[in-house]
């Protein structure tokens, strides 16, 4: 009788979706009343309590990991000391890796009070996904279907919680950068907060789409934080958005070459594109995963 | 805005689907590609229903107003449809109380004596007080039981009268009560399209003299279906008998049609399509088919059998009876058709704890037969859901089970008739005038609470169109013995049943699910995809 019981409920478990969001099929959603969408609620995940236990997970067992697992180099991180009120971090997206990049190297300050935007519709569609990437991760949920941003993350700037965002919207599937949507440049610009762009280098290599772990021996990720991005008075969201891509792209410029020639090409308006060269797909896949040039040691007094 | 119904094809999203077999159910996952027909949407019922059924008196079809038709010293017939109808059976106060109570206003106010009211039950088994009180409600029992409202008795001689022939030479022989009335009201519950019309009161009404002309192997594998008025043989042989009675007797019928609400609201999960099930349903679901399975069997009956539908009043008619029932079927198809594309290799329907002849009683083995090969099977217009030659496969646990008080000639049907025959044909030439005359048979069904005695015959007879048209019958769950009696074959599991059926549509058959109750009619277009 028991086992009985155990084959319906784990028949029920599957045939319902338990661990993820439960989608109508295919052939019945011109029939389906869709719910309203209602947000997960993540105002737990920065109490004090939660903010405190995220310190603890991130700095007792994410940062020793992810330097464990990869050859981390962190630039820029100076240019946060000349900022007070809550900005938005702006970075580029290839890997899972990304988040725990920007979390794990961000000063203790500034950790505390910021929130990372997520996809609803990955991050969120499972309570348990979303429970534990709101714990760990400090995610708050963005729905990518066009459906426009909620109030929350107009809210959280208001309270002063800095935001993480991947302008993106999904990972990229070749290592470049894709087109930015509009998204953080319209927060920034109707909070009158300045964004502050990130470049990360290597994290595709490190761990690219369809992996859970980072690549064997240690690969190099770059993070470099670059000065921060305010909005013009009048400035369209599109060009303000402009602008924050072209900071992004000189960051990474100056993240494969060095500050000085970065700063030449942009003021030749020669920056390389980050969305990379227009080859075979296979060829820009094959450069990302060469990965950024490693670190160099330093050199030895005494051999 | 309730949604309408939809034929659903099963693919990787869509989870286990609920499926009935007798007083339990089950959750199945069906093969990706299958196709799941689901009825609409309950309809909302009539906003008052009080007024609705006035207004329906006052304002009939092709007929006089029924306070006109009322009038001192006249003799007044009501007969109502039995406890065959509704499934399961209304919550109270029943819509057939309400009218007969409505009716009954305007014939006091009319000075109208001699009443009499009769449940129509042709050759069914007598009600109790106690089920016709149910039905009729406590005012109208108390009134008339036991002398004026009374059971149909089809075996009573001297209380029956040959009306005529009609033009096929078929008897028409009714309750003499009703054909010697001033006004005949029928008041009938349309659950499904087969009912109403004239099928309520030449056949509800008549004897087994006049109901052999219909009931019978022919006629019911030529009725295609039964839930189609217009390609049905029986209900060309009833309007054939109704012109007849309509000669002889004024009929003022008063037909009434229901939503799809057929279970409470703790069973929820019945009705809901499984994909919008809540967290709370699958629960409920977990919870009762739990509780079921380990209910004794006494105690589980007991619970389905008091069961209540919450059904609502979807629109009520009243006049003469021809543009009275086609109003209903406008009703019933709103409430009830779905377009189909095309037949299949396979139907698959799961069969609940209930069928119209054993309310308060056993599903035995030929009623479960009947409940699937005749009505779920003939629930389409057009053509058959599964094509000719094709698989049906049936979910229940066929019971070698019956009840000797309502059932008592039932039980020699299944030793007697099936172990030498299960073709309806034979079955018919060769016994069915034993039963039908049997002197004990008859004693039961006047006296005690027994269909009659030709009535598992005509359960067979009903059975006869599925028959004739599919290759293979296989029941899932059923019991071994009970089912290879009946001449057909009994799987564990669904899986072990598409493998048997590979035999007769190959290995990749198309399927077809009726999910059904709440019913659901196909309207089957094309061919075979």
């Amino acid at each position: 009788m028991s086992s009985s019981l155990v084959r319906d409920v784990k028949q029920v478990a599957r045939g319902w979706r338990w661990t993820h969001r439960q989608l109508p099929p295919r052939s019945a959603e011109p029939h389906h009343v869709f719910p309203e969408a209602r947000e997960f609620p993540t105002d737990w995940a920065r109490s004090p309590v939660a903010v405190r236990a995220r310190e603890a997970i991130l700095r007792g067992g994410l940062t020793p990991l992810v330097r464990h697992e990869t050859t981390l180099q962190v630039e820029g991180l100076d240019v946060l000391d000349d900022i007070d009120g809550p900005v938005i971090f702006v970075a580029n997206h290839s890997s899972h890796l990304d988040t725990a990049l920007l979390l794990t190297t961000l000063p203790p300050q500034w950790l505390r009070r910021v929130a990372v935007g997520a996809a609803a519709d990955y991050f969120f569609d499972a309570w348990w996904r979303a429970v534990g990437s709101a714990l760990v991760f400090a995610t708050f949920p963005i729905e990518r279907g066009g459906v426009g941003l909620s109030e929350t993350p107009t809210r959280l700037l208001a309270q002063g919680w800095s935001l993480v965002m991947f302008p993106e919207g999904t990972r990229s599937p070749d290592g470049w950068t894709r087109r930015f949507r509009l998204g953080a440049a319209y927060l920034a610009a109707r909070n009158n907060v300045p964004v502050v762009p990130v470049a990360l280098s290597g994290s595709f290599a490190a761990m690219p789409r369809g992996r859970g772990w980072p690549k064997p021996g240690r690969p190099p990720v770059h993070v470099r934080y670059g000065r921060p991005v305010h909005g013009l008075p009048g400035e369209e969201p599109r060009a303000f958005g402009a602008r924050i891509a072209g900071a992004l792209g000189q960051l990474l410029d100056e993240d494969r070459t060095d500050w000085y020639a970065a700063r030449r090409r942009a003021a030749l308006e020669a920056t390389p594109s980050p969305a990379g060269p227009e080859v075979a797909r296979w060829r820009r896949v094959w450069e990302s995963s060469a990965g950024p040039a490693p670190v160099r040691r330093r050199p030895r007094a005494w051999r | 805005m309730p949604r309408p119904g939809f034929v659903l094809e099963v693919d990787e999203r869509t989870p286990p689907l609920l499926v009935h077999s007798g007083e339990s159910f089950r959750l199945q996952d069906f093969p990706l590609g299958s196709r799941v027909i689901y009825p609409p949407e309950s309809l909302p019922g009539v906003p008052d229903v009080d007024e609705a059924i006035e207004q329906a008196l006052l304002h009939p079809l092709d007929s006089e107003p029924l306070p006109s038709l009322l009038h001192a010293g006249m003799r007044l017939t009501i007969a109502f449809d039995d406890l065959s109808l509704p499934l399961p059976p209304m919550r109270k106060p029943d819509i057939r109380q309400r009218v007969i109570e409505h009716v009954l206003e305007h014939a006091a106010r009319a000075g109208v004596d001699d009443v009499q009211i009769i449940a129509a039950n042709a050759l069914h088994r007598r009600m109790t007080p106690d089920e016709l009180k149910a039905i009729v409600g406590e005012r109208v029992f108390r009134s008339f039981f036991p002398d004026n409202l009374v059971n149909f008795d089809a075996e009573d001689r001297a209380n029956l009268t040959h009306l005529g022939m009609t033009d096929e030479n078929e008897d028409v022989e009714i309750s003499k009560r009703a054909a010697e009335s001033d006004l005949l009201v029928y008041v009938n519950v349309n659950l499904v399209a087969m009912d109403g019309g004239w099928k309520s009161t030449a056949i509800g009404l008549a004897s087994y003299n006049s109901l052999r002309h219909h009931h019978n192997s022919h006629t019911m594998v030529h009725s295609r279906s039964f839930m189609d008025r217009h390609s049905s043989q029986l209900h060309s042989s009833a309007w054939r008998m109704g012109r007849v009675l309509n000669e002889h007797v004024k009929v003022f019928q008063i037909e009434t049609t229901l939503n799809n609400d057929a279970f409470p609201s703790q069973y929820g999960f019945l009705t809901k399509r499984e994909w919008e099930w809540s967290m709370r349903d699958q629960a409920t679901f977990l919870g009762a088919k739990r509780g079921i399975d380990m209910m004794p069997a006494k105690a589980r009956r007991k619970l389905f059998q008091s069961m209540e539908a919450p059904y609502l009043v979807t629109g009520i008619s009243a006049g003469a009876v021809e543009p009275v029932h086609d109003a209903t079927l406008e009703r019933v198809h709103r409430q009830q058709l779905v377009d189909v594309d095309g037949q299949s290799d396979v139907l698959v329907l799961g069969l609940p704890y209930l069928c119209p002849y054993n309310v308060n009683s056993v599903m035995n083995p030929i009623l479960a037969a009947c409940l699937g090969l005749g009505y779920f099977f003939n629930m389409y217009v057009g053509q058959p859901l599964v094509r000719k030659g094709g698989a049906i496969i049936l979910n229940h646990p066929v019971p070698w089970e019956f009840s000797t008080l309502h059932h008592p000639s039932y039980v020699d049907f299944f030793d007697e008739v099936l172990s030498v025959s299960t073709d309806p044909k034979v079955i018919e030439q060769k016994f069915e005038q034993q039963y039908a005359t049997d002197p004990w048979y008859i004693h039961l069904y006047r006296t005690s609470y027994a269909y009659h005695g030709v009535h598992p015959f005509y359960m067979w007879y009903w059975c006869a169109h599925a028959l004739d048209h599919v290759g293979d019958v296989i029941w899932v769950g059923g019991d071994r013995r009970a089912v290879a009696r009946m001449g057909m074959r009994s799987a564990s599991t669904f899986a072990d049943a598409l493998e048997m059926a590979s035999d007769t549509v190959g290995r990749s058959p198309s399927i077809t699910y009726l999910h059904s109750p709440p019913h659901v009619l196909a309207r089957v277009n094309g061919s075979h995809p």
